[in-house]
């Protein structure tokens, strides 16, 4: 019903390829937009600091995830691995001098150059063997970074991050930190939206739909799919650097355990393969879901609602956080940003049923 | 010259009020003088628009008038202009005027015969075509016409470099006026002054229900008093958004498109096809819209159909709001005062009404108008509720169209308001209506005997029937000539009755028939898409609109619209038998014009059987169907016809 496609015409074919053609669009996402950039000025520290803040950069890491295994059709169960690199390069380096701006970069990088090694064997194998092939990177890479002391300090240390300034700005408040992950959030979004509309985004979607076909059309595999795991790799290097400084601020080797690759995997998965809006979501349920079903639980138990042994509660917000996956995936299983496209159709052919009426 | 050169002085003492420099062309040199870069005219081309500023357009009219002297049409000439409105063609009507020559539009689905006809009629030696097809019928005309020496092209596929003699290209012929224009400088100059006031600017054509069509010529003071009338009573503004779907045969289409257009500085938007009309208008959301009774009714039924299958919560909040809005324009319309609605017209308007308009593209009318025939209560009601001002007005071929209209404030469903400042009107001692002002034209293309019927006295006699309401506003009745008794000597008007049957959604098109005889009958042509939802909805089952039509289902559906019809008329008036026809009336059958008016004669002629079986009280007849395949074949089908009363049957 706030859809309104009248007056929408364009006059060449550039202006046509526009992101946000509808205006009803346009003003949600600057109103999204605004809400995020003013948060720290409504939102309390502590929830900013331990809800917001996470689900941002967790979300810019489950976008850098679905580049991969969304367009391009790559499975990655070692991403935490990814991150790691990028996390432990960022801090040796600022640590070495280097100017923070250009670690990040770095980071990226290094996580990169590695990434792409071992997504090297993508270009041999397909599905789970691909899964084997980067949980082996998930592996070797924890165990490099516990048993190198030069790496991680050692297998129980915990490397704090330095004081650093992004440009001119300190990270070091809660509100500069999180304003420097949001900034990255966007910026990957507005990346990744973009690449959709490239050759090289078509060409990866060519290559997810079947590596063949695509080669017959002109497509390189081996370029494309190595392209997108260095590109993926790099967001997610960058994104491990920039979890460590405003989030973490002291980084162990357990904080990019195998677990978390599962649940950057499920946050793709539940947001919905290849989607923006998606991986937000996605990023958001993961995240905070669990958070919110044990605190609902948990007050609930305290009114004496729920008349279960101690031990049966403390597992109750996990089963019921397991059905609601299960719930979610079989009630639609392209994800959350499947039932977000849902009800937005539901209001863009408003009053009608379909668009063709 | 082929028309009767024109004496200046006769013209300014028959038109005192024109300016001699006063015509189109200078208009469009004005406007592309004072806003050049303003966009005049936009045409959607695969999926996007094509935008052409006065400047562009002012251009493109200078070329093809050069190109077109040079290949030698003269002034007076008349050349025919057939096809789909695109820039093109529109831009070639213009370069015709300027030089003193005469469009002659016609509708692009006429048979190659119909043409062949009228360019006989014409002399007409020249024909600007839009695309291939209309192309091929030139040819075929040619074959009867040889005296067709040039056709122009606007589209050049299936066409360029692959020309048939004595066809050239529309950028061809603008690519040799461009040169031209650049080796004497003051041609340019010379072509927007050599048009006068009193040059005929287009000749239209009445739509031929009875005999030959008759040709309309309209001068450049016509079209722009017209306008200007109708501008002067705020009917148009100046700049408006305007969308050019109406064939370029019709008369409106030219005041609209091209008068106005150019005297007011309209955007005019051309669709991609008659196919995406809908679409794009929604695209484009005019500021100023018109189309038919007929067309707006269409644009409710798919509302409604839309409506019947949407999901419930939002049909639940249609059904709530909907109503309410008719009821309150209701009361409006019989003189109660207006209430503002408070509340449930906000929510229905961000909730319903607003969302509708929008989809329709009527989200920025302002000014949204219809005319032609009577307008469905139903119709009219349902699109005022929607927050459209819709009105009526009444006018012809004749008038430049822009004759009387209602005012915002006097909305009617009745009358059809009050005459245009500039417009005189009366009814004479027959009923009939009169006009006379600088709009009204000043006689048929050859044709002095009808000029001499028509035009009496500068008063126009318009044929119609009507009487002037208390307050000053005009009822159209019907046809003069369509006013008849039956055998008990009640006299009645039959399209009157048509139009009332075709208010129900049911009901496409009626034939009503009762000239003498005992009772009054109808041919119906049911609504296939209404009446095949209809259908789903109530489990009938059909293959085609013949097994559809002859459904007992169906016709006790269509008895029960005819018998409400009939409770709303006078005593004594009521249609007593139908038959449900197994085909819609069909221009290409001959038994509708292209603007889809009745032709009693053919109906008659070719229904005889039908009529007399209806009289007779016959339960069904075996009739021997007539119909012409697109190849232009004629066969025969033998169809059984079920015929029904209306009331034992409802």
């Amino acid at each position: 019903m706030f859809y309104r496609l009248s007056g929408v015409y364009q006059t060449n074919y550039a202006a046509d390829r526009k992101l946000w053609k509808i205006p009803a669009d346009r003003w949600q996402v600057i109103a999204v937009l605004v809400l995020a950039l003013m948060a720290p000025l409504y939102v309390s520290p502590l929830y900013l600091g331990s809800y917001v803040l996470p689900w941002v950069i967790w979300s810019a890491a489950a976008l850098s995830l679905t580049l991969l295994m969304g367009m391009a059709g790559q499975l990655h169960f070692g991403f935490a691995a990814v991150m790691a690199i990028g996390a432990y390069s960022s801090i040796h380096l600022v640590r070495a001098g280097i100017p923070f701006e250009i670690a990040l970069i770095l980071s990226g990088v290094v996580s990169a150059v590695i990434g792409t090694l071992f997504g090297g064997a993508a270009l041999r194998v397909k599905g789970l063997y691909l899964v084997m092939a980067t949980l082996a990177m998930q592996y070797l890479v924890d165990w490099v970074v516990v048993n190198v002391p030069w790496i991680s300090g050692g297998a129980h240390a915990t490397l704090r991050t330095p004081a650093v300034n992004f440009l001119v700005m300190p990270i070091d408040s809660l509100a500069a930190r999180y304003w420097l992950a949001l900034g990255w959030a966007v910026l990957i979004t507005l990346f990744f939206l973009n690449v959709k509309r490239t050759s090289f985004g078509r060409a990866l979607v060519a290559i997810r739909d079947k590596d063949f076909a695509a080669a017959v059309i002109g497509v390189d595999p081996f370029r494309t799919k190595l392209a997108a795991f260095f590109t993926s790799s790099f967001l997610g290097g960058v994104t491990g650097a920039i979890l460590a400084f405003c989030y973490y601020r002291a980084v162990t080797p357990e904080q990019f355990g195998f677990n978390v690759s599962i649940q950057l995997v499920a946050m793709v998965l539940v947001g919905g393969l290849g989607s923006v809006i998606g991986s937000y979501l996605g990023a958001g349920f993961v995240l905070l879901a669990p958070i919110f079903l044990t605190n609902a639980i948990s007050s609930l138990a305290a009114a004496g609602w729920v008349p279960v042994s101690q031990n049966f509660l403390s597992h109750l917000p996990l089963i019921i956080y397991g059905a609601m996956i299960i719930g979610f995936l079989l009630f639609e299983p392209l994800g959350l940003a499947k039932i977000y496209d849902n009800i937005r159709k539901y209001f863009l052919v408003w009053p009608f049923r379909h668009a063709k009426s | 010259m082929q028309h009767d050169p024109i004496d200046l002085a006769a013209a300014e003492a028959l038109h005192p009020n024109w300016k001699r420099d006063d015509h189109l062309l200078t208009r469009l040199a004005a406007n592309a003088a004072q806003h050049p870069a303003e966009i005049a005219m936009r045409e959607r081309d695969r999926g996007i628009w094509q935008e052409y500023s006065w400047s562009d357009y002012l251009t493109a009219v200078l070329e093809f008038a050069a190109g077109l002297e040079a290949r030698g049409v003269k002034p007076g000439d008349i050349v025919l202009v057939i096809g789909d409105n695109r820039p093109n063609l529109y831009f070639a009507m213009l370069a015709l005027a300027a030089l003193r020559a005469i469009p002659s539009p016609a509708y692009p689905d006429a048979p190659t015969e119909e043409l062949a006809a009228q360019m006989a009629r014409e002399n007409i030696r020249c024909a600007i075509a839009e695309d291939q097809e209309q192309v091929d019928k030139m040819m075929e005309a040619r074959e009867r016409h040889p005296d067709l020496r040039l056709v122009i092209y606007d589209d050049p596929r299936g066409l360029k470099g692959r020309e048939p003699e004595g066809v050239a290209g529309f950028d061809d012929l603008r690519a040799e006026g461009a040169a031209r224009l650049k080796a004497e400088p003051a041609l340019a100059k010379d072509l927007i002054a050599r048009p006068s006031v009193h040059d005929v600017a287009v000749l239209m054509h009445s739509s031929g229900t009875t005999g030959a069509p008759k040709g309309i010529p309209l001068k450049h003071g016509h079209v722009l008093s017209g306008v200007r009338n109708a501008a002067a009573a705020g009917y148009f503004q100046q700049g408006e958004v305007h969308m050019a779907y109406l064939p370029i045969g019709w008369v409106g289409d030219f005041i609209f498109s091209i008068g106005a257009a150019l005297d007011l500085r309209f955007s005019v938007n051309i669709p991609e096809s008659q196919e995406t009309v809908m679409h794009d208008l929604r695209e484009i959301a005019p500021t100023l819209y018109f189309c038919s009774p007929r067309a707006w009714s269409a644009m409710l039924t798919r509302v409604q159909v839309g409506m019947a299958e949407t999901t419930g919560l939002k049909r639940k909040l249609y059904d709530y709001f909907m109503p309410r809005a008719m009821a309150a324009e209701r009361a409006k319309l019989d003189g109660k005062p207006a209430t503002s609605g408070g509340l449930s017209r906000w929510l229905g308007e961000v909730l319903v009404y607003g969302p509708l308009r929008d989809r329709l593209g009527l989200a920025r009318v302002e000014r949204a108008y219809t005319a032609g025939e009577a307008i469905g209560e139903d119709v009219f009601l349902w699109f005022r509720a929607l927050g459209l001002n819709l009105r009526q007005f009444y006018g012809q071929t004749e008038n430049c169209a822009l004759a009387v209209a209602q005012k915002p404030e006097d909305i009617s469903l009745t009358t059809v308001g009050r005459p245009f400042p500039g417009v005189e009107m009366k009814i004479d001692e027959h009923g009939e209506i009169l006009l006379k002002g600088d709009n009204i034209f000043d006689g048929y293309f050859q044709n002095a005997k009808s000029t001499a019927e028509t035009l009496v006295d500068g008063w126009l006699h318009t044929g119609d029937a009507g009487q002037i309401e208390p307050d000053g506003q005009l009822v159209v009745l019907g046809r003069v000539s369509e006013v008849v008794e039956k055998a008990d000597g009640q006299r009645f008007i039959a399209t009157y009755l048509e139009n009332r049957l075709k208010f129900s959604p049911y009901i496409k098109d009626a034939a009503v028939i009762g000239k003498g005889r005992q009772i009054l009958t109808a041919i119906i042509c049911i609504d296939f898409q209404a009446v095949g939802q209809w259908a789903q909805e109530h489990g009938v089952p059909y293959t085609s609109y013949a097994e559809l039509s002859q459904s007992p289902r169906i016709y006790d559906l269509i008895a029960g619209q005819i018998a409400e019809v009939n409770a709303h008329l006078p005593h004594g008036l009521s249609i007593d038998r139908f038959v449900n026809l197994h085909k819609e009336f069909d221009p290409d059958d001959g038994e509708v014009t292209r603007t889809r008016k009745l032709k009693r004669n053919v109906i008659d002629e070719r229904y005889g059987p039908i009529i007399e079986a209806l009289n007779a009280g016959a339960r069904e007849i075996d009739f021997k169907a007539q119909i012409t395949y697109e190849n232009g074949q004629t066969g025969s089908l033998d169809r059984v016809l079920r015929l029904s009363d209306v009331k034992g049957a409802a």
